[in-house]
């Protein structure tokens, strides 16, 4: 026993096992302190409000799931079947709505279809006296749709573009129309990425606190910041949080419940669907796709670019550099302390499969599933009770120091950066090991080379591209995070994310406009370099075939 | 003449025949093998056949029925062609029971029941009826595949590459038991192999092909006189 203990001990069980526990406990804190006593503030929320926001929550999270999935799969349908005119063009600018965050294109929306906006001006100048409100549930919805298809439309992209023709071929000569090869063949086999595609909706849905406040769309996030600031009880905040982690673990279990003992891939063997081109009908597929983008990317940022028109002197300042350099700063951190881990425990991952391995992952891919709101409850207590243990460390150091040192300081929010976004780079980490196999890293330990020396001249060089992706996902999704910076960060600290909030929550969209355009603009570039580098690969792939 | 293929033309590109000028009759229930190296075109003349590729000339006459000449094209879908995927082309996400139902969608529910089991009854499969595809190992899944193919009556039976996914032992007696399946239901079949003695113990005529062109042709006695 000991010996086998012995001989799986090392750097990246160890990695493994101290993330996990690292995840776990915060987590576990808000499930302890729901034994605390109800507050008067609780009975208010459970009688008056909870009822309002779980029907809100379900709504918004019901149509944004149908509108986006459809959108999605529509768009990676079109871009892998067809071919036309600007297919190529369209096929990576269609991912670009992502680098919008929800809140931002909120502001742009709201202020556009306001009464002095651009929308109502125009809708003036032509004769019409009427006016659009978006900022409603529907309105969020619309706007959610916008931003967030772009997780449905890669994975069916994917998906679609590894389904092998011949179970399609296979139908037709069943004699299968094209309408039921589509319903009970292409649909049904694109499932698993239209689902997963459509849960990452609902999580970052439930994660938005932005669009959500400054719509006054009540929901569960809005929820918990409204119980924690303006209640200011923590504990009926705790309470929510946990509502809202068993409605996300359930929407999870209830989707691996339905698939049941079906499997969706069979053989490696694919032989691509051949791209077929546009019949007369279908012309206005591609007009669509192009009415997306423009809805979803280019007029917002249009709209931005003309706000800062108006922004004169607020432009380039010192402030705003230092604004830049802290998000890309803080982003590049965390990113290279997630892309550390990820590798840790992918290495962790291979070799045998056992079920502690399976489920101790599971526990630490656990972040993204869960909201920003609830994760920075979880890791304030945490860094909290953390304090009041090194308190005595704290005083041995400087006599004079307070009790609050790590709490108060950058690293609470960098440890929940790697909570929330360890999933997003272990599973691309982890798809790449899995493409190049084992016997690699087996021939390297075979020649007597250590285990570290393996990952660093032999894995590493391996799995560079997967590295580039993990790493530039996570930093997007790091540069544009909202809800966890504003409760988590010091005090007076700022990024590009929280001075787009705080400017807009006070009506400055001119003020907002230069700190939004640098973010959209960094996030597109690294969805450029993303898209580009796999293409690249790709190509590669081909020569080498 | 049961099937009549006369003067086919294909290529992918132009000036590149891939099927030059071939022609080929066969009778009722006859079991032709077409024999041939990797790029000779013996796959591609297969979905020619079953109207996945359209030829630029030729014509294709089965059971007196015009599939394809100059003025006619009938697409996959409505030609009754049955066909056994190198890979099979189970679909994974639906179990024995759906994958053999799948083309007997005309009939009513009863007969399509009925079908599906006459199909295991055939294969000897009946007790997979509930299982998925992955749940099969390899021969299994051939013959769910043969039992999908044969389900709506297919006028033909076309097979590409049966065995390739088999090994050695496995295909010995998959080999006969598809024989024996074919013969039983007196299904008339084109069946394509790189492998000489897949060919040798199924086909009642072995058909060479190279370069496009068929350039040989064995009559098999031994199996013609074993089904008479």
């Amino acid at each position: 026993m000991l010996r086998r203990i012995k001989s799986k001990l090392n750097l990246f069980t160890v990695t493994s096992i101290i993330a996990g526990l690292l995840i776990i406990i915060p987590l576990l804190n808000i499930f302890v302190e729901l034994t605390a006593p109800a507050s008067d503030a609780w009975i208010h929320i459970r009688t008056y409000l909870l009822g309002r926001y779980l029907r809100n929550t379900f709504v918004l999270i019901f149509y944004v799931s149908i509108l986006s999935a459809s959108l999605g799969f529509f768009a990676a349908y079109v871009i892998t079947r067809y071919e036309f005119k600007g297919r190529k063009l369209l096929s990576w600018m269609l991912i670009l709505p992502l680098a919008v965050p929800s809140y931002i294109m909120a502001y742009v929306y709201g202020d556009m279809t306001s009464y002095s906006g651009t929308v109502s001006r125009f809708f003036r100048s032509i004769g019409y006296d009427g006016y659009i409100n978006v900022m409603t549930m529907q309105g969020a919805v619309i706007i959610f749709t916008l931003t967030l298809y772009p997780y449905v439309y890669m994975m069916v992209r994917s998906a679609l573009q590894k389904q092998s023709a011949s179970f399609i071929e296979s139908a037709r000569l069943l004699g299968a129309s094209k309408w039921k090869v589509f319903w009970r063949v292409v649909l049904p086999l694109a499932r698993p990425a239209l689902v997963a595609g459509t849960l990452l909706v609902v999580l970052e849905t439930l994660n938005d606190y932005g669009l959500v406040e400054y719509f006054n769309v009540q929901v569960f996030s809005f929820a918990i910041f409204n119980a924690w600031f303006s209640f200011g009880d923590v504990i009926s905040a705790i309470r929510l949080s946990a509502i809202l982690m068993l409605i996300v673990f359930g929407i999870v279990f209830l989707e691996r419940a339905i698939r049941g003992r079906r499997r969706y891939n069979l053989h490696s063997k694919t032989r691509p669907v051949e791209r077929v081109e546009l019949k007369n009908s279908q012309k206005i597929y591609p007009v669509l796709l192009w009415m997306v983008l423009a809805f979803g990317f280019v007029i917002p940022v249009l709209q931005l670019l003309w706000f800062t028109r108006f922004a004169n002197n607020t432009l380039f300042n010192i402030e705003m550099m230092y604004l830049i350099v802290n998000s890309i700063s803080i982003a590049v951190f965390a990113t290279f302390i997630i892309v550390v881990i990820a590798i840790m425990l992918a290495n962790f991952n291979r070799g045998r499969a056992s079920s502690f391995k399976k489920s101790w992952l599971k526990i630490t891919n656990l972040g993204y599933a869960i909201p920003g709101a609830v994760l920075a409850i979880a890791v304030h207590m945490f860094f909290i009770d953390l304090d009041h243990m090194f308190y005595p460390l704290y005083r041995f150091v400087n006599p004079e120091t307070g009790r609050l040192v790590l709490s108060l300081s950058l690293s609470m929010l960098v440890f929940a950066y790697v909570l929330r976004f360890m999933a997003i780079g272990y599973n691309s980490i982890e798809a790449s090991y899995d493409k190049i196999g084992e016997s690699f890293t087996e021939a390297a330990y075979a020649l007597k080379s250590s285990k570290i020396k393996t990952l660093w001249t032999i894995d590493l060089p391996l799995i560079k591209t997967g590295l580039l992706s993990a790493a530039i996902i996570v930093f997007i999704d790091i540069i544009k995070e909202l809800p966890l910076t504003l409760i988590l960060r010091p005090t007076n600290y700022n990024t590009m994310a929280t001075i787009v909030h705080e400017y807009a929550s006070d009506e400055m969209l001119i003020e907002a406009s230069i700190p939004a355009l640098v973010l959209i603009a960094v996030a597109s570039l690294m969805i450029y370099i993303l898209t580009h580098a796999k293409q690249k690969r790709g190509a590669a792939n081909v020569r080498k075939n | 003449m049961y099937v009549k293929i006369e003067s086919l033309q294909f290529g992918y590109v132009k000036d590149e025949q891939v099927i030059n000028d071939v022609s080929l009759s066969m009778k009722e229930g006859e079991i032709v093998a077409i024999l041939g190296s990797s790029g000779s075109g013996k796959s591609t003349l297969l979905r020619i056949l079953s109207g996945l590729e359209m030829p630029n000339k030729g014509e294709i006459v089965i059971n007196e029925e015009t599939l394809c000449a100059t003025q006619v094209y009938i697409e996959a879908e409505k030609r009754e062609v049955g066909m056994v995927f190198q890979d099979y082309a189970l679909f994974p996400h639906m179990n024995v029971e759906k994958n053999i139902a799948f083309g007997l969608s005309r009939l009513p529910k009863s007969c399509r029941k009925a079908r599906v089991k006459e199909m295991l009854e055939l294969v000897s499969m009946e007790e997979k009826i509930d299982a998925y595809p992955h749940e099969l190992s390899g021969g299994q899944q051939q013959r769910i595949a043969l039992a999908r193919a044969l389900a709506p009556k297919p006028s033909i039976l076309l097979l590409d590459e049966p065995f390739s996914n088999l090994d050695t032992d496995l295909k010995l007696k998959i080999r006969q038991e598809l024989k024996m399946i074919i013969k039983k239901t007196h299904m008339t079949s084109i069946f394509v192999t790189h492998d000489y003695e897949d060919a040798h113990d199924i086909a009642d005529r072995i058909i060479y092909l190279e370069n496009g062109r068929i350039v040989d042709e064995i009559v098999m006695e031994h199996n013609q006189q074993n089904t008479q």
